[in-house]
């Protein structure tokens, strides 16, 4: 035997990990159009926390008007405009819609690796395919279930609470990067937690701390949406800042996976 | 018993605990340390309050300030002590089942669970006679509740894992690296994305400080860095204790 077995399928697996990742999609979505678990469990967690936000904000919707009279003598600027800007504006908005989006896609993303912890089947998966095709796999279905509900949700929550569209191109920017940020973060936890054999409070003990800063940058994003006539370095380096979040994260999840992977 | 090769772990049961060594005492460790931080600490304490002259701008004849020798460098620490936890899980996951920079890992992530709190309370304290408000969500405010939030929950992850050391310890440095993701934004884009209070080079212009605060100051640096190593190697060393004695339990039961 001039070559070992280790070679050989290494060097049968190079050309191959996409068409096991993208076979592992497919798996997962045949699975999920057939019992819909995940996207209902973050459809209905999403709808559900969007009624709660919707009622909770109901008497922060009227505008808030400065009268003259009852202004004191002595007033600085930052203070005029802290009385006539109302604080529920569109980057608050923008920040409650991603607290809820980010809750949701805990509820419900954990599921796919435990899903196969708990049938079983992760040990048919680490024979068949290479560690980094499973990442990948993962990755791009949380990235589709996450995109799926947030283009449900979004037009239902900007009818509710009139936040703004801004320009369409980086409001989709933003969007989209959120949703990577998001599936990148919830896919390499819930592969940790799933290998803790952890419950739903481990996953979102781990998972929301990395989510604060990324929260940060999301709010700090929608203020350069919404400022009017926001000049284009701003938008770049503001939704650049989002978006390279997720892109950060990714890297570090494909580097670091085949350790939570290996047993 | 004593002396038991180092690749027994590969084969020790399933649950069993991982026993590591580490390297013999050199000359920095053990009594010499301790009782070199012990006199430099000593000196910075006495130093903070007599040494130093108060502070130009704070009032009290700047006596507020004198928090400034404990509360900078517990700041300072508790972001390295990150990373030092971080170098080791690196390490961990390089060189494969290699328990002793585990124990380095989470001994450092620990101490710099200890040092952020140190960190926020002195904050806090200051912030309370300096600005008014114990609390003001400035930019190292938020930085810092985040680190800690972020070395909680890898203590959270080792907890839940704690007994399976093995996995325990690839899982946490995982979690290490990643978390590296946060931890950098927090140190270099927060501070520039939110208007703050702080001060941001009072102390790295050498101009702004008096050769008796300097006296202090580099000292107290010194102080608690030779501390955290200190706390670092004790706990190391604990770490082992445990490990052995836990091992030699699951031996005797089996």
């Amino acid at each position: 035997m001039s070559r070992s077995n280790t070679e050989i399928d290494a060097a049968a697996r190079v050309p191959s990990w996409i068409s096991e990742a993208s076979a592992l999609l497919a798996k997962d979505i045949r699975a999920e159009l057939r019992t819909k678990t995940a996207v209902s469990a973050v459809g209905v967690f999403s709808f559900a926390s969007l009624l709660l936000v919707a009622l909770a904000t109901e008497t922060l919707k009227e505008v808030r008007t400065v009268s003259m009279l009852r202004l004191p003598d002595i007033v600085t600027l930052t203070a005029l405009e802290a009385q006539m800007r109302p604080a529920w504006d569109s980057p608050s908005k923008m920040g409650l819609l991603w607290v809820l989006l980010c809750f949701a896609a805990f509820a419900g993303l954990s599921h796919s690796f435990v899903h196969e912890e708990e049938t079983g089947t992760v040990t048919a998966l680490r024979l068949s395919m290479s560690a980094g095709a499973v990442y990948t796999g993962k990755l791009v279905f949380n990235l589709i279930v996450t995109l799926a509900v947030a283009i449900a949700i979004t037009p239902v929550y900007m009818l509710i609470t009139g936040m703004r569209l801004g320009s369409p191109f980086v409001f989709i920017s933003v969007m989209f990067s959120g949703c990577l940020g998001l599936a990148g973060t919830a896919t390499i936890v819930a592969a940790l937690a799933a290998k803790a054999r952890g419950t739903g409070a481990l996953f979102g003990a781990i998972g929301l701390p990395l989510l604060v800063v990324f929260l940060i940058l999301l709010i700090n994003a929608a203020n350069a949406l919404y400022t009017v006539d926001a000049p284009l370095l701003r938008l770049t380096k503001d939704v650049g800042g989002l978006f390279s979040f997720g892109v950060l994260i990714i890297a570090l999840s494909a580097l670091t996976f085949p350790f939570v992977w290996e047993e | 018993m004593a002396t038991q090769p180092k690749s027994s772990y590969a084969n020790s049961n399933r649950s069993g605990s991982q026993r590591f060594s580490v390297p013999a005492a050199s000359a920095l460790q053990g009594a010499g340390w301790k009782w070199g931080m012990g006199l430099l600490m000593t000196y910075v304490i006495y130093g903070a309050f007599f040494v130093a002259e108060g502070a130009v701008g704070f009032g009290q004849g700047g006596d507020k300030a004198r928090i400034v020798f404990f509360h900078v460098p517990c700041a300072v620490l508790s972001s390295v002590c990150y990373f030092v936890g971080m170098v080791y899980a690196v390490m961990f996951l390089v060189r494969k089942r290699d328990f002793a920079s585990d124990a380095k890992a989470a001994a450092s992530m620990e101490l710099g669970f200890l040092f952020c709190i140190l960190a926020t309370v002195t904050g806090s304290i200051f912030a309370g006679v300096q600005w008014g408000s114990f609390w003001n969500w400035d930019p190292r405010e938020t930085s810092i509740i985040i680190m800690l939030l972020l070395y909680a929950s890898y203590l959270v992850l080792r907890g839940a894992l704690s007994m399976q050391p093995e996995k325990r310890a690839r899982l946490s440095a995982v979690y290490a690296i990643i978390a590296l993701v946060p931890a950098q934004y927090l140190i270099w884009a927060v501070p520039r994305l939110l208007e703050g209070n702080h001060p941001t080079q009072v102390l790295t212009k050498a101009s702004n400080t008096s050769l008796s605060y300097k006296l202090v100051l580099y000292p107290s640096f010194l102080a608690f860095t030779m501390l955290f190593v200190w706390l670092l190697q004790l706990r190391v060393r604990q770490m082992q204790v445990f490990a052995d004695r836990r091992a030699r339990l699951e031996s005797e039961n089996i």
